[in-house]
């Protein structure tokens, strides 16, 4: 008997054809999340910090966001001073010039950049963890003391006309700018780039002043994730941010989203496109709302991953495109939902019609036991993927409180997504992903394509400057 | 043995040189490395900092290696891969790996093509399941392959005909500057090659390349190397393998006068100016100076190039740039070249672009570079290094090029050494045999509407 076991053994395993596994083998146990450990502090001049030992890499990664220009006025007066100032105030302090602030960030392996949207101005910083104090200098003192030389921002102005003029030659570039106007109109979600009279009327006192209001420590938040001993870090960090002055938090005012009555095109007309870059979307909801859990796995399995409805339809099965997407982008005020894809000129009507029905599908049809199970797994693995990079956990971290989130929302984030059933992502797409009130943004050659577009709502024509050519 | 030679040429600078290396942590990443029988090489690296891991296999053939008259098709094939095998269903790879909550993707390159996935570590077996099945079993339909190719036209439509400046700086740089149509042709592929592609050509391509002897599987992650290495011998130890491919004959002719090429660009607003230097092979001892050297050039913000460029004669928008295209200094195995890619402002010409580059260089040769700017160069490269480490594909890259073109992944622990002896002499000296006029290739793009952009 044992002979015969072990010779029969041998035979299989040396037998190739046979190993071949029919079935996806079960998982092993659960392993262990080791979510690091989030310690929240505040300096004396309300500066809130907080810090998350991550050391994969001997490296360092810090996030400090301010808030955006929330005063209307501001908005209203200098159209894109937000972004102008994160642009550059990191070329020159009342001590340091541009060179000097590049070559250090250099001489400790390190990077620092600032970008501001509608909600936030987010100064962003790395460097070697030996070095962190040196990094911590820098970031207070683009924070505290940018000077904005004149040569540097009569150069911001004019190489910023020029990109956004370069812009203006790409697809994607002017279909985000038509699709944020039409769903957001003159809220500030609505602004994309300043136009050129804009960007050159300001001064450098404007920017001065702009940052005086709004970079201040007692409405801003340090997040530091990476390799750190906290009790040492916090105190670099004391010493760095302690003496910024805090100052009057700015109010936040915001006019509504507006209504569209019915679905309506958008056109800009690209002579020469080959393709059509289509977007179609609405207006959603903000992160904090209870439905971002529902919008979101809606999403995931409408476009939002590879698996998606929309790729198997418009790329594996009829092959119109390469890269069509979706997203739920939710965020302080509110947010938006968008599906898309850029297509040959031939099918720009099919895709449309894909796109639309795969809406519709969602909204009424309950989606599979099979569909919400993955789109579950896809959701928790992932957001465990992104929790073990330094600056996709500090990322994390930083939406908490920009957002305005429960301070448990890292915590919480799998149960949420674990306890939604078919019904709840029923009703979030029946109420977010509306087609009959959609934006649909093209981007394409209009005497190629016009007879495709037109049988799906009234076309507004824009140029690629943003000009109403025709409505 | 080219490194002993640097070490001793440095013995008087060491001193000076190392003040910021010395703080370097050394670095231990934790490798098992063997070969199963059928030539499959296997590369397995525990990290329990998160419960992820990430799988990957490297295949030994990028676009240099694709058939004459099929551009694009090393590319092409890769999504093949994507289509279903024995027991994978089309796009179900794609299923398996998100429904177990993870991501997946693959690349196709110049001298490998990967497919990676990365999932929670206790699925790691259903990753290893999926790339045996389709390593053993390509399911090809000539459905699925002209479903793929228009794909891969809307692809190609999308990153580069429908685009300003359509990727000048790799696919017309790469035709200008080289020779051999291995090297020179467009990797990407033109529309009427890739639909012209037949079945048969791809079960030729996998039966030729996509054999485990041509391969390596690389696993990384918060996962037991034990367990794994009998879940590597059980899905992957009876997938057959094959003769191995011919080395493709990828020899370029020596440059030896400089090469300029002037476009229209219909889309374009604004005109742009790209150059490519070829660079000394990975194993020659100037390689780690000439790395550094680029670093110093146009490695960020501070660096000679773009500070002159762009902030002091305020002639161009941007700089980028690097010593291979696409990766690294380290995932590629072939003649490479450095290249530049900048927009300048209208009203300026190329010449006046290319003037104040020459200028730079011209001072890198004639006084060579600081001591300071070297030492940070170092820390700067050291600091880039470990991202690419940070995540675990970023680690399972390096490990499995290292495996693939060098046979030994273990060199992730010492791959910084050469890099951290390079001396200014030796910056300098790359500066004055490389950076020279009859070493490039330099094309202008220029918007064919050039009025609208005057001001």
């Amino acid at each position: 008997m044992k002979v015969l076991l072990s010779i029969t053994l041998l035979i299989v395993s040396s037998l190739p054809v046979l190993a071949q596994q029919k079935t996806p083998p079960p998982p092993g146990p659960v392993r262990p999340l080791n979510l690091p450990k989030l310690t929240e502090k505040k300096l004396a001049n309300g500066l809130t910090v907080v810090l998350a030992p991550l050391p994969n890499v001997p490296k360092v990664s810090a996030i400090l966001t301010f808030r955006s220009a929330t005063d209307a006025t501001d908005r209203t007066t200098h159209p894109g001073i937000a972004q102008i100032a994160a642009g550059v105030a990191n070329e020159g302090t009342d001590t340091r010039t541009s060179k000097q602030i590049k070559e250090e960030l250099r001489s400790i392996g390190g990077s620092l950049s600032l970008f501001a949207d509608a909600d936030q101005t987010q100064l962003t910083a790395t460097s070697l963890s030996e070095f962190s104090t040196r990094m911590f200098e820098v970031m207070s003192d683009v924070a505290q003391h940018p000077a904005f030389p004149e040569s540097e921002v009569k150069l911001a102005q004019e190489n910023t006309i020029q990109q956004i003029r370069a812009g203006r030659s790409n697809p994607g570039f002017l279909a985000n700018e038509r699709f944020q106007k039409a769903v957001f109109g003159n809220h500030p979600y609505g602004f994309v780039v300043p136009d050129e009279k804009s960007i050159s009327a300001l001064t450098r006192d404007d920017l001065k002043a702009f940052v005086t209001k709004y970079y201040i420590p007692n409405a801003s938040h340090l997040i530091v994730v990476g390799d750190i001993d906290v009790d040492k870090t916090f105190a670099e960090i004391e010493k760095a941010f302690g003496s910024w002055k805090s100052g009057t938090v700015p109010p936040d005012e915001n006019p509504p989203v507006p209504v569209r009555e019915k679905r309506q095109i958008y056109f800009v007309n690209r002579p020469g496109s080959i393709q059509s870059t289509i977007y179609v979307g609405n207006v959603s909801i903000a992160r904090s709302h209870a439905d971002y859990f529902a919008i979101r796995t809606a999403d995931t399995i409408y476009g939002g991953s590879f698996y998606s409805r929309l790729t198997r339809n418009i790329r594996e099965s009829k092959g119109y495109t390469y890269a069509p997407f979706s997203s739920s982008n939710t965020q302080a005020k509110t947010g938006s939902h968008l599906a898309g894809a850029s297509v040959r000129n031939e099918v720009t009507g099919p895709t449309l019609l894909e796109i639309l029905y795969e809406l519709d599908r969602m909204r009424v049809l309950p989606v599979t036991d099979e569909e919400l199970d993955a789109a579950k797994q896809f959701s928790t693995g992932n957001f465990s993927i992104e929790l073990a990079s330094q600056l996709g956990l500090a990322g994390r971290i930083n939406t908490v409180y920009t957002y305005g989130l429960s301070k448990t929302f890292i915590d919480d984030f799998r149960p949420k997504i674990e306890a939604l059933t078919t019904a709840d992502i029923q009703r979030a797409a029946a109420k977010y992903f509306d087609t009959y009130h959609a934006a649909i943004v093209i981007v394409g050659d209009w005497e190629k394509v016009k007879d495709q577009v037109t049988p799906f709502g009234d076309v507004t024509i824009y140029d690629s400057d943003g000009n109403v050519v025709k409505s | 043995m080219q490194r002993s030679v640097i070490k001793f040429l440095l013995l008087a600078l060491t001193m000076t040189l190392y003040t910021s290396s010395l703080h370097a942590k050394p670095l231990n990443v934790p490798v098992v490395y063997y070969k199963l029988s059928n030539g499959l090489k296997v590369v397995i690296s525990e990290d329990h900092i998160a419960p992820v891991v990430t799988v990957s296999v490297y295949y030994n053939v990028g676009f240099r290696m694709e058939p004459k008259g099929r551009t694009g098709f090393a590319h092409l094939f890769e999504h093949m891969m994507f289509q279903g095998s024995a027991n994978v269903k089309k796009f179900e790879h794609a299923k398996f790996i998100e429904a177990n909550g993870g991501s997946l993707n693959g690349h196709t390159d110049f001298d490998y093509t990967n497919y990676y996935e990365t999932l929670p570590s206790n699925r790691v077996e259903t990753a290893l399941w999926l790339e045996a099945d389709r390593m053993r079993s390509l399911d090809i339909s000539e459905e699925n392959l002209k479903n793929q190719q228009n794909v891969v036209s809307e692809e190609v439509r999308v990153n580069v005909l429908n685009q300003p400046y359509q990727f000048f700086e790799w696919i017309e740089l790469w035709k200008n500057a080289f020779t051999n149509w291995n090297n020179s042709h467009n990797g990407y592929g033109s529309l009427d090659e890739i639909n012209a592609a037949t079945i048969e050509d791809v079960r030729n391509f996998f039966k030729t390349y996509y054999a485990p002897n041509n391969a390596v599987l690389t696993v990384v992650g918060d996962v037991d190397a034990a367990e794994v290495k009998k879940m590597v011998e059980k899905h992957f130890a009876s997938v057959p393998s094959q003769t191995a491919p011919a080395k493709p004959d990828l020899m370029e002719p020596a440059q030896t006068k400089e090469k300029r090429v002037s476009q229209p660009d219909k889309l374009a607003n604004l005109p742009a100016l790209a150059t490519g230097y070829h660079v000394p092979p990975q194993n020659a001892p100037d390689f780690a100076a000439m790395a550094l050297l680029v670093q110093i050039l146009q490695g960020d913000d501070s660096s000679r190039w773009y500070q002159r460029l762009v902030k002091e004669k305020e002639l161009t928008l941007d700089l980028t740039g690097g010593l291979n295209y696409f990766g690294n200094e380290f995932d590629y195995s072939g003649p490479m070249i450095m290249t530049t890619r900048t927009t300048y402002k209208p009203g300026h010409t190329a010449d006046e672009v290319l003037k104040e580059m020459d200028a730079v260089t011209a001072e890198v040769v004639a006084k060579g570079v600081t001591e300071k700017e070297l030492a940070d160069a170092k820390v700067r490269y050291r600091s880039n290094f470990y991202s690419q480490l940070e995540s675990s594909f970023g680690k399972a890259h390096l490990l499995s090029v290292l495996a693939l073109f060098r046979d030994d992944p273990n060199q992730i622990n010492s791959l910084l050494t050469p890099f951290e002896n390079v001396t200014a002499a030796q910056v300098k000296a790359a500066a004055a045999k490389y950076l020279v006029a009859s070493n490039r290739t330099v094309i202008d793009r220029v918007p064919e509407t050039k009025t609208q952009t005057g001001q």
